[in-house]
Order: C-alpha cells, then structure tokens, then sequence
C-alpha cells in the first residue's frame, strides 16, 4: 500500500514456474526500485553529513565522504536505494537528523 | 586547553555560564516549536501509543518556515504522497525530537549553571548532535540562509545588529556541533 511506513506485511509471491503466465503484466509495487536523495543546503556541516551517513547507513568513512561531497558540488545525491517503504524509512531518518531527503522513483 | 574531552564512555564539555545559559533558553524554545499545539507525551502501553500514532494528529503549521525546514517534503513533486507521509509520521518524529532535546535540557540542568562541564554521555551523543543541528537550522531559517552568498553576507555584518547576535549563536552551534563530531570519530 503506498505511503504506509508501518505496513510490514509482504503480499505471498507464488512459488515456482506454473503460475508466470498469470501475472500481471506490471511489476508489483515492490519491484519498483525507489532512491532516497539528499539535496545539498548551505547549513549542515560537512562533517555532520559525513557522520550521518556512516552512522545511519553504516557506510564507510570513504562511501560517506564521497556522497556528501557528491551533495555538495553536485547539489544532491542518491543515498540509497530499495523499496518506497525502506525508502520512506531512510528519509524520515534523515530528516530527524535535520537533512534535506526525499524520495522518489529510480529513473 | 579543549572545551571537548573524552572520559571513558562520555565526553565533557566545558562551556562559559553565559553559554549554559544561551544553549539552554535555545533547547527550550526548540522544544517549544516541536511541541506546538500539543503532541501526546510517550506511554509504556504499546497498543495505547500505536493508537496516539494513527490518531489524526494536531497538525504541526507547515506555513511557519522554520518547521517547514524541520519537516521538508519527503515527495518533492507528490503533494498527497507527501501528507500521507506526515500523516504516519510526524508524531513519532515529534515526540522523538522532543524526548532529545529534553535529554540535552537534563544534561545542561546538571551543570549547576554552567559552573561544571556539561557531561555527554556516549550513548545520548546523536540526541545532542540532532539537536544542536535542528536549532542551527531553525536560526538558519530566522537568518534567511538559503545559500553560500547570504552567510557571506551575515559574515559582513556590523556587530551591534541584531542578526549579528543570532549569526554568533549560529556559529557558536556550528562549533559546538564539530567538537562534538571530532571528539567521537
């Protein structure tokens, strides 16, 4: 269901090959890959934005640092990347730490 | 001498009384602003706060830019997407951000006015530094800091002008905010 963060229940998935011909010719919500984007602004500390995204995502000094550079002279970044409920969870994270996150699909 | 020190599982901080004092009133006013028209407070009972959280809440005022930059749009370009978002997530953020800031309140409150150092403990440390971030932003909006010119221009500013005052707390904060990091990396 769209928009619902707290939804955690996965719809069944058919199990082997008898029943391809049945499915929906769409790919179901989940397989949609959504992105989570920082945009760049002039008051986060770059250092700030570097240890949120180790601490958060649990990336590497060097993965963090080069996606808040990516924010800074680019003027945004794709942080992550999964489905829109993940997504929606990264973002909600990211704002509680005062960053400038939203999501959408992946091109 | 550093105003930062590692100490086994916490971090001193040494501040100045009158920088108590200011950080204090700051924390305060934050938690003012998060609060707004009233947020339920935290109960132990599950079902009874997962119930608060679906509630129709009281609606933090978007119009004011201050929240609007606490709370930005998590659908950039989907405005119904985006209230639902807050819908289900806003008084969890609220009541999160308010039971922060009150962690650096007790913290500042302990510091018998500012005469012993502020005492962080390691496991309270992302409750500071998301703290001391929101209040920069929530200056940063009073400020009008949309880009690196208009800090620029603040920096030109005569002394005796008020926003001159509220720019020397913004880096003050910003000071503060990177001690913090240095001394936890």
């Amino acid at each position: 269901m769209p928009g619902m963060v707290f939804a955690s229940t996965q719809p069944a998935v058919p199990e082997g090959d008898t029943v391809l011909a049945e499915r929906p010719q769409d790919a179901p919500v989940e397989m949609i890959t959504w992105v989570t984007i920082v945009w760049d602004d002039p008051v986060n500390l770059m250092s700030y934005v570097t240890h949120v995204f180790m601490t958060y995502f649990g990336y590497s000094k060097g993965k963090a640092n080069k996606l808040m550079l990516q924010v800074h002279n680019e003027g945004k970044s794709v942080v992550s990347s999964g489905t829109r409920e993940a997504m929606e969870t990264d973002v909600n994270a990211l704002h509680a730490y005062g960053l400038w996150a939203s999501l959408e699909r992946a091109e | 001498m550093s105003r930062f020190k590692k100490s086994g599982s916490q971090i001193l901080i040494t501040l100045a009384d009158y920088e108590e004092a200011v950080l204090e009133s700051m924390v305060e006013q934050l938690i003012e602003l998060l609060e707004g028209d009233g947020v339920r407070p935290a109960t132990d009972d599950p079902f009874a706060q997962w119930e608060a959280d679906m509630a129709e809440p009281n609606g933090l005022d978007t119009s004011d830019p201050v929240v609007a930059r606490l709370f930005p749009p998590a659908y950039r370009d989907d405005p119904k997407a985006d209230q639902e978002f807050r819908r289900f997530t806003e008084t969890a953020q609220r009541r999160t951000r308010i039971e922060q800031a009150n962690t650096v309140l007790s913290a500042l409150m302990e510091t018998n006015a500012g005469r012993d150092p502020v005492l962080v403990r390691r496991i309270e440390a992302e409750a500071w530094l998301k703290t001391i971030a929101a209040i920069r932003l929530s200056l940063s909006v009073r400020l009008g800091i949309e880009t690196a010119d208009d800090l620029e221009a603040l920096e030109q500013l005569d002394d005796d002008e008020a926003r001159s005052v509220l720019y020397g707390m913004y880096e003050w904060l910003g000071y503060l905010l990177e001690g913090l990091l240095e001394t936890l990396h």
